[in-house]
């Protein structure tokens, strides 16, 4: 009997052992975490079927980000229009192009990405839109919206995070090499 | 019946870790998903490699991550990034902060530059460059190497001797590896008189022991030979 009882208590450790999320504090003190000189941050398009290219944008920009020019070019000349995230994935293994995505909304996705200053596109408007989200901390979220890319848009946490689970919680992130902080 | 609540405490626990690991509900619609890892690397630091993509010498340096095994090696370590001087990339990150083209810059993962040698200073070699930045990664942990000539130099001193460089070749310095928690680990490899001192310990232990209980087992045995007064 002594042998379940230790068996079950050490079980019992096991199981209840979920982490509680990470603080997402980005490495470097640059604000926003990924900060996209101006010329890189890629304007929405319309596509061959007349529809803005919100994702590819994003997709765009993020690829130019992590030193990926060639790539984004492709993107750029190959791609546009809407995307589903089954058909935008489909298309990036056919490129074999290094990514993630969620769509279930899970926020540890987004702290991954603005913690290791890499940035992901996320779904807003309902799922109408896509922008880029390039900073993430425990008070404030910065997004690059691809329609109007002069400027970054500062919301608190909370509000962006109820903003995405709302507009179907997708996440797209290239994993490639993010560029160097500035010195400090 | 131990063996049956076994079974179903461990049904139980492996149901409940497995379960939240393959699905998870989208707006009440049970949804698999492909899980993969993804790289945990934000403590990785940064080595910036910038120039002239027509400039030779920065072409020279850039191969040398390639062609060199220990900086190869370390370029697999770190967060890799060449800048050409022609990217919006140089112009607004690097352009105001370099001294020169081209610029070898390593950083840690908050920014803090750990090394930069611009133009005519970097070093000759790769070689070199490779040794440059492995001093750099053991300032920055603080610890001072020792150079070979410099070894023996406290005993010479206290001789009254100065010390004489004695110029050999030496294999090159590794730059130590840095691990996706960013923290550079110089730790001296356990080498092989570790490795046999280890078990010597424990021998002499069990042998101290072993001689230690001889010794009382002699005293009782003339303890019980001799005959004692009552």
């Amino acid at each position: 009997m002594k042998r379940i009882v230790l068996t079950a208590m050490l079980l019992a450790m096991v199981v209840g052992c979920e982490s509680p999320g990470i603080f997402p504090m980005p490495a470097s003190r640059e604000r926003p975490a990924v900060n996209l000189p101006l010329e890189m941050r890629q304007r929405n398009w319309q596509g061959a079927q007349g529809q803005g290219s919100c994702t590819w944008a994003t997709m765009v920009s993020l690829l130019r980000w992590q030193g990926r020019y060639y790539t984004a070019d492709w993107v750029r000349r190959s791609c546009g229009d809407g995307e589903w995230p089954g058909d935008m994935a489909e298309r990036l293994d056919q490129a074999h192009v290094r990514y993630a995505y969620v769509t279930n909304g899970d926020v540890r996705f987004l702290e991954w990405a603005c913690r290791t200053r890499r940035g992901c596109g996320i779904t807003v408007k309902g799922g109408q839109h896509m922008v880029a989200l390039v900073h993430l901390d425990a008070k404030w979220a910065a997004l690059l919206d691809n329609n109007a890319v002069e400027k970054y848009i500062w919301v608190p946490r909370e509000t962006l995070i109820a903003e995405w689970k709302a507009s179907y919680g997708w996440a797209i992130a290239p994993i490639y090499t993010p560029a160097a902080p500035l010195p400090q | 019946m131990n063996k049956l609540l076994l079974c179903v405490l461990c049904v139980l626990a492996l149901f409940a870790a497995v379960v939240p690991c393959f699905a998870d509900t989208v707006n009440g619609v049970l949804a698999e998903e492909r899980v993969v890892n993804l790289p945990n690397d934000q403590g990785k630091w940064y080595i910036s490699v910038v120039g002239n993509a027509s400039d030779a010498r920065y072409i020279e340096v850039l191969g040398w991550f390639d062609s060199k095994p220990s900086l190869a090696k370390l370029k697999d370590q770190v967060h890799f990034c060449p800048v050409t001087s022609d990217t919006a990339i140089y112009t607004e990150r690097y352009a105001s902060n370099v001294k020169g083209l081209p610029t070898v810059r390593m950083q840690r993962a908050d920014g803090t530059v750990v090394y930069e040698a611009a133009g005519k200073d970097i070093p000759m070699t790769a070689g070199g460059l490779n040794g440059a930045l492995a001093a750099a990664v053991n300032e920055a942990r603080g610890l001072r190497p020792i150079l070979p000539w410099r070894r023996d130099a406290d005993n010479r001193l206290n001789n009254l001797e100065r010390p004489k460089p004695q110029p050999q070749p030496q294999p090159d310095p590794e730059p130590q590896p840095i691990d996706d928690g960013g923290t550079p680990d110089l730790e001296p490899e356990v080498g092989l008189l570790g490795w046999i001192a280890a078990p010597l310990c424990c021998l002499s232990l069990l042998a101290g022991l072993g001689l230690g209980y001889g010794k009382k087992l002699i005293a009782k045995l003339k303890e019980k030979l001799t005959p004692t007064a009552k």
